[in-house]
Order: C-alpha cells, then sequence, then structure tokens
C-alpha cells in the first residue's frame, strides 16, 4: 500500500494520534487537515489548516493532494466537536455549528474527494457510541448518526474500488472526555466492563487496520469501540 | 399546543389529525448536504418545540434511505433521524413524553403509517425504538 491519506482534525486528540499512527506505519504519506494553527507542528505531516465548513475548504484539500503526485488511498473523517445541551434548552446556533462541522464538513469532504481514490481506497468516519443515543446530545448524536448512514451510502456508491467504514468510539481520554465533570466520568467508567476510558491509540488502532488490506472484505462496518460500554 | 403531522410534499395520508404531539415524516430525495441540512434543522426546530411542551413526536422515514440504497443524503437524513430519537427518548423519559422511529417499506399506504405513528404517540411506553413496517429489514445490517 502506498500512496497518500487525509486525516482531519488532525491538529489535537485522537485526529493526531490517527495521523502519527498512520505516518508511522509504513509508506502512506499523511495530508493532516485542521482549522487549527497548531497542526503545522506535527512532524512529517502536510498541514492543511482550513475549515472545512466552508465553500473552497474541500477543493483545498483536494489540491493538496494532488500536489504530493501520489496516489489517494485513504480519507479520515475524524473532526468534530460538541455543544451540548438537552433538546429542550439547545440553541439554533450549537445545533447548527455540530451539524455543520461533524457531518457537513465529512459529506463535503467526501464527495470531493472520492473521484479521486481507486481500487483499495478505504474511507473510514469517525461516528460515535452516541449514535445510540446519549444524554444531552441530540445534535451530536444526530450527526454521528448522519455519519453512519453516510458510511452505509457510500459503502454501496462506491464499491468495488473504494471500501467505507466507521468507528464508534466510546468514552476516550481526549481533551473532549477530560472537559466532562470528575464525577460524572467516574459514572460513566464505571458503566465500561474494561473499566476505563480507551486511549486515542486504540482508536487509531482500529483506523489503521479499517485502511489497511487486512479488512479488504469489510465495507460499511460500524465497528464500535467502546470497552463494551452498549452492553450494560 | 395542537399536534402535527408535517408531511412531505405530494402525500397524502388521510384526515387525520393530532391533538398534541408531532409526526415528522421526512422528505425523500435529499441529494445534496444543504437538502439534508434543511431536514434535519425543520425536525430539530419541530422536536424542540414538542419536548418544551411535554409532547411525543415519531419521525418517519424509508427503510431503503436507512440502510444507505437512496444515496447518502437521503441516508444522512434518516439514520440521523433515528439517531436524535433516540437521544431524545431519554432525555424525555423523566417527563413522560417518547421519541421514536417509524422506517417503511415502499408501497406502505400513508394513512397506515400515520395510524402506526399516532399509536406509538398515544401509547406511551415505547420510546427510543425503531418500528418497521413492511419486511425489506430483514437479513439486513442495522443498529
Amino acid at each position: 500500500m502506498n500512496g497518500v491519506v487525509v486525516v482531519t482534525g488532525a491538529a489535537r486528540g485522537i485526529g493526531r494520534v490517527i495521523a502519527e499512527t498512520i505516518r508511522g506505519s509504513g509508506p502512506l504519506s499523511v495530508v493532516g487537515v485542521d482549522v487549527s494553527p497548531e497542526l503545522a507542528h506535527s512532524d512529517g505531516i502536510v498541514p492543511v489548516q482550513v475549515d472545512l465548513t466552508f465553500g473552497e475548504g474541500p477543493s483545498m484539500v483536494k489540491e493538496a493532494v494532488e500536489q504530493t503526485g501520489l496516489p489517494l488511498v485513504g480519507l479520515v473523517n475524524n473532526a468534530g466537536i460538541t455543544r451540548d445541551a438537552r433538546l429542550i434548552n439547545m440553541a439554533d446556533a450549537d445545533f447548527a455549528s455540530v451539524i455543520e462541522v461533524n457531518l457537513g464538513a465529512a459529506f463535503r469532504l467526501s464527495t470531493t474527494l472520492s473521484p479521486l481514490m481507486g481500487p483499495g481506497g478505504a474511507i473510514v468516519n469517525i461516528a460515535s457510541r452516541a449514535y445510540l443515543g446519549n444524554f444531552g446530545q441530540y445534535n451530536y448524536s444526530m450527526s454521528k448518526g448522519g455519519l453512519v448512514g453516510m458510511t452505509r451510502a457510500l459503502a454501496i456508491d462506491l464499491a468495488p474500488d473504494v471500501r467505507v467504514n466507521a468507528i464508534a468510539p466510546g468514552l476516550i481520554a481526549s481533551e473532549m472526555s477530560l472537559a466532562i465533570p470528575d464525577d460524572i466520568r467516574e459514572k460513566m467508567i464505571a458503566a465500561i466492563p474494561l473499566g476505563r476510558m480507551g486511549e486515542p491509540e486504540e482508536i487509531a488502532g482500529a483506523v489503521w487496520y479499517l485502511l489497511s488490506p487486512q479488512s479488504s472484505y469489510i465495507t460499511g462496518h460500524v465497528l464500535v469501540v467502546g470497552g463494551g460500554r452498549s452492553l450494560t | 399546543m395542537s399536534g402535527e403531522i408535517r408531511l412531505p410534499e405530494g402525500i397524502e395520508a388521510g384526515d387525520q389529525s393530532l391533538e398534541q404531539g408531532l409526526i415528522f415524516w421526512a422528505k425523500p430525495g435529499a441529494e445534496t448536504w444543504d437538502d439534508a441540512r434543511n431536514e434535519l434543522t425543520d425536525a430539530f426546530e419541530r422536536s424542540r418545540e414538542c419536548a418544551r411542551n411535554d409532547d411525543s413526536f415519531v419521525y418517519i422515514v424509508a427503510n431503503d434511505a436507512l440502510l444507505g440504497r437512496r444515496g447518502p443524503a437521503d441516508a444522512i437524513v434518516a439514520a440521523g433521524l433515528l439517531s436524535a430519537a433516540r437521544t431524545a427518548a431519554i432525555e424525555g423519559l423523566k417527563k413522560g413524553w417518547t421519541a421514536n422511529v417509524i422506517a417503511f417499506d415502499d408501497g406502505t399506504e400513508p394513512a397506515a403509517m400515520i395510524e402506526r405513528a399516532i399509536a406509538l404517540l398515544d401509547d406511551g411506553l415505547v420510546t427510543g425504538e425503531l418500528v418497521h413496517l413492511g419486511s425489506g429489514h430483514i437479513g439486513k445490517a442495522l443498529a
């Protein structure tokens, strides 16, 4: 497998670990995409600082891929934000921003980049276990469910050349989860059969598997990486 | 507040009406991101109003859209509404209102779907559930 993989939300957290894991796992080059300037400091990753929710964003990523001169073999739609509130209190702006960043950006980038991908290509969408429902996250849950739906549709549309799968992480040690109040986070951990938060590297490992030829007969699948949380 | 049945253009579902609650039938044929976003936003705004009144709601989506057979924009709407309903169901537990989804096969009579939706609104015991009308889902992957 030789070529370039695009990773969104690559400046920090899970996205950064995904990008570094792919870069360190073999001959693949990585185009890291993020709205944050922190991205420029990532070693060995071609940075593209852009807001994917605006018109030219996906085209700028496409240009960056073409400038590498390498075939596009993978896309990881990882960028995501939360703006939590109960449905009755949810502000229009908080609904709109989560839907645009988590779902709209992935839709636009996937439709822009997928024509560049040939046989053996793979797309991995980072959804969330919240697509099964999670208190105070109507917007986030909807966005991640939408990603799951998009995964199924693109798996059909882009077959047989390109495989499309999703990962639904549970509680992962990241800035997003560390912002949860301690007492609530401890209750969440107590409900996880494996008894701990996941590490970003454990999501990156699942992403690498779904990008690689090891998963060559898997498409349209949602892989829940959550320590068994959905069982309890 | 009186209830609301929001139907896609061109769909006739008889003369059934609601005293309270919301039935939101997703428009078919979303092709672009703008189509999908506008539909999800419409569902959000109507559902929020409904929840503020402690009223239940039901989303109606096409089974084919849920399974991804009608393109990514339609799939985003159907699957997004399902996940949103699951979260809303959790939030409605203490207040006693419910949120459910009906997924239908092509050819299902619209009036029959509205009847089932009204039954779900009236029931109060079923919440966070995906109810399939037809057989198109059998043997297919969906969670």
